[in-house]
């Protein structure tokens, strides 16, 4: 649905994507992914059509956008990143606005727009002047406005940017439920948001693609998995029981303040371990050393140490060199 | 074309739902009032009035000098938002990730501003219906010389539609065509101060208080309506390539 190769971006000297090349299968829900200023707006306006490529090629639904741009914007429904709407308007003119400019013929106005207020939970706010509306209705307008004429394939900047954690919730199951039937490309700087709700993730960081997989692909570039540790552990020896044992590392070590015996320990095992073994091992020395395990608890959040790792090799590597220099 | 026609919707609806367009056609009627107020009121205490040289002749054609200043004061605050406003909102992104061609969207905006303006007029026509009453009217003289203020005004929405494109402040835009359309009307002044030559007819040609005298009179000259046409032309052509030209920005 969407293939990308080699494109390049620069505002003058400002280089913003370089080189970036990957392609969206129709019915994907795809995770854009990349911290503040990754150039992730910028590659998603250039998808969209809003800026033109200084090189490289776009095919959007098999349509290039710089040879047939309104083919291609035809087939895609953009929702731009903060969300910016007519604020005179009512919800209502305002999407008959954009059905009238998106071409939806005139019979099925009404429909499209009625399903798509729908779909966005803006039903009841149609005759709401739009300035009058919250943050959260707005970012709702705008993705029923990316809905109205019904398009294969949806961007969306940020969806659930300065939304309430309800309203996060919402969007991302909607999000999976216009997956169904149609191909979603989402960028966020959350990763959760990755986990929750797409198939895959494209990870770009300072205008390169650092990164691309589905999330299991993902999490397992990741080269340690983290544990949580909460033990009975008077002698405070933990650390030194771990230490004994190849391939397992503490992170932190915390004490309860109130119970000093208490204590919880973030651990590190390698990847290249078998986890099972390790975490028995692991288990097994403890008790042996007489320290008693309330509890040994995985962290899902994985693929946030990914992104971490992937994100911040460079900048470190940077740092490094800028010290030396 | 479809898309055409959306966009001049949308604008007409924007104009006419914010107070803009309803301040705007207040302060001008108010104007044109206090105008052909004091033209009818000269014109009564005349014993003798001709029929080529009456209060219409000098409400459009020899005191146009009133009337192009309010156009000078209102066609920019018309025109100033058009664009600015949509690149300062942000919401120029979704108007041109639509399917809609940059002409489309410059032509229909464009358009809803010259509608508004012709709404803004309309109501002087009861300046016509009153003098009706007192007198006989020359149908052909009003219906050129609400002509003549229609190339007027197309040459100035257009001249600054190209100045709301060129920035993202309303404030510049609208400083900017009034410098142009300020220098286009004091260029017609010229036709008065130099003396019989190329310069001298140059600013004859150009000058818009020549171009109400004439249509005043009933005098259509095509090379007048050319001439609006040819500005109206330019800078929406002008424009176009400028808002294609934020795609590389």
């Amino acid at each position: 649905m969407i293939e990308v190769s080699e494109l390049t971006k620069d505002y003058g000297t400002v280089v913003a994507v370089r080189d970036v090349s990957f392609t969206v299968g129709t019915g994907e829900i795809v995770g854009f992914l990349g911290p503040n200023g990754a150039g992730k707006s910028t590659t998603l306006r250039v998808l969209a059509g809003f800026l033109g490529a200084t090189s490289g090629r776009v095919r959007i639904a098999g349509h290039d956008i710089a040879e047939a741009p309104l083919a291609a914007r035809r087939s895609l429904g953009y929702m731009p990143e903060s969300a910016p709407l007519y604020p005179e308007l009512r919800v209502s003119e305002y999407l008959t606005f954009r059905a009238r400019l998106k071409e939806v013929p005139r019979a099925q106005r009404t429909n499209a727009i009625g399903s798509a207020m729908e779909r966005a939970g803006v039903s009841h706010m149609a005759s709401t002047v739009i300035q009058h509306l919250s943050k959260g209705y707005r970012q709702r307008v705008a993705l029923a406005d990316a809905l109205v004429a019904n398009p294969p394939l949806l961007i969306l900047d940020e969806p659930t940017a300065g939304l309430d954690p309800n309203q996060i919730r919402e969007v991302r199951a909607l999000v999976k439920e216009l997956g169904s039937d149609r191909t979603v490309l989402l960028s966020t700087h959350i990763l959760s948001e990755v986990e929750a709700t797409c198939q895959r993730a494209i990870v770009i960081d300072r205008g390169r693609l650092v990164a691309e997989g589905t999330i299991e692909e993902l999490r397992s570039r990741q080269k340690t998995a983290a544990f949580t540790l909460r033990v009975r552990d008077e002698q405070r020896g933990a650390e030194a029981v771990i230490a004994a044992l190849s391939g397992i590392s503490t992170l932190s070590a915390l004490s309860d303040e109130s119970a000093p015996e208490r204590r919880t320990l973030r651990v590190s095992l390698d990847r290249a371990l078998d986890p099972e073994a390790a975490v028995e091992s692991l288990v097994q020395a403890l008790t042996n050393a007489k320290i008693g395990i309330h509890a040994l608890v995985p962290e899902q959040a994985s693929l946030e140490q990914v992104f971490t790792e992937l994100t911040r090799h460079e900048s470190e590597a940077q740092a490094a060199a800028e010290d030396s220099a | 074309m479809n898309g055409l026609l959306a966009v001049y919707r949308r604008e007409v609806l924007s104009l006419w739902v914010t107070p803009l367009a309803w301040v705007l056609l207040t302060v001008f009627l108010l104007l044109q009032g206090a105008i052909f107020y004091s033209i009818i009121t000269h014109f009564s205490s005349m014993p003798e009035v001709s029929a080529d040289a009456g209060p219409l002749q000098a409400y459009f054609g020899q005191e146009s000098i009133f009337l192009l200043m309010t156009l000078l004061l209102v066609c920019p605050a018309l025109t100033m938002r058009v664009f600015a406003e949509e690149r300062r909102s942000g919401t120029i992104e979704s108007l041109l990730t639509a399917p809609v061609t940059a002409a489309s969207v410059v032509l229909g905006k464009y358009a809803a501003l010259l509608s508004t303006y012709v709404l803004i007029w309309a109501p002087t026509l009861l300046y016509v219906v009153i003098l009706r009453k007192t007198g006989i009217v020359d149908w052909g003289v009003v219906g050129s010389s609400y002509l003549g203020l229609f190339g007027i005004g197309a040459a100035y929405l257009a001249l600054g539609t190209l100045m709301s494109a060129m920035t993202k402040s309303q404030l510049v835009a609208l400083l900017l065509t009034i410098f142009f359309e300020f220098g286009l009307f004091i260029l017609g002044v010229g036709e008065y101060i130099f003396d019989p030559g190329l310069l001298r007819d140059v600013c004859a040609h150009v000058s818009m208080m020549g171009q109400m005298e004439d249509f005043s009179r009933g005098i259509l000259d095509l090379r007048r309506v050319v001439f609006d046409g040819s500005i109206a032309g330019l800078a929406l052509f002008l424009t176009t390539r400028v808002v294609d030209s934020w795609r590389w920005g």
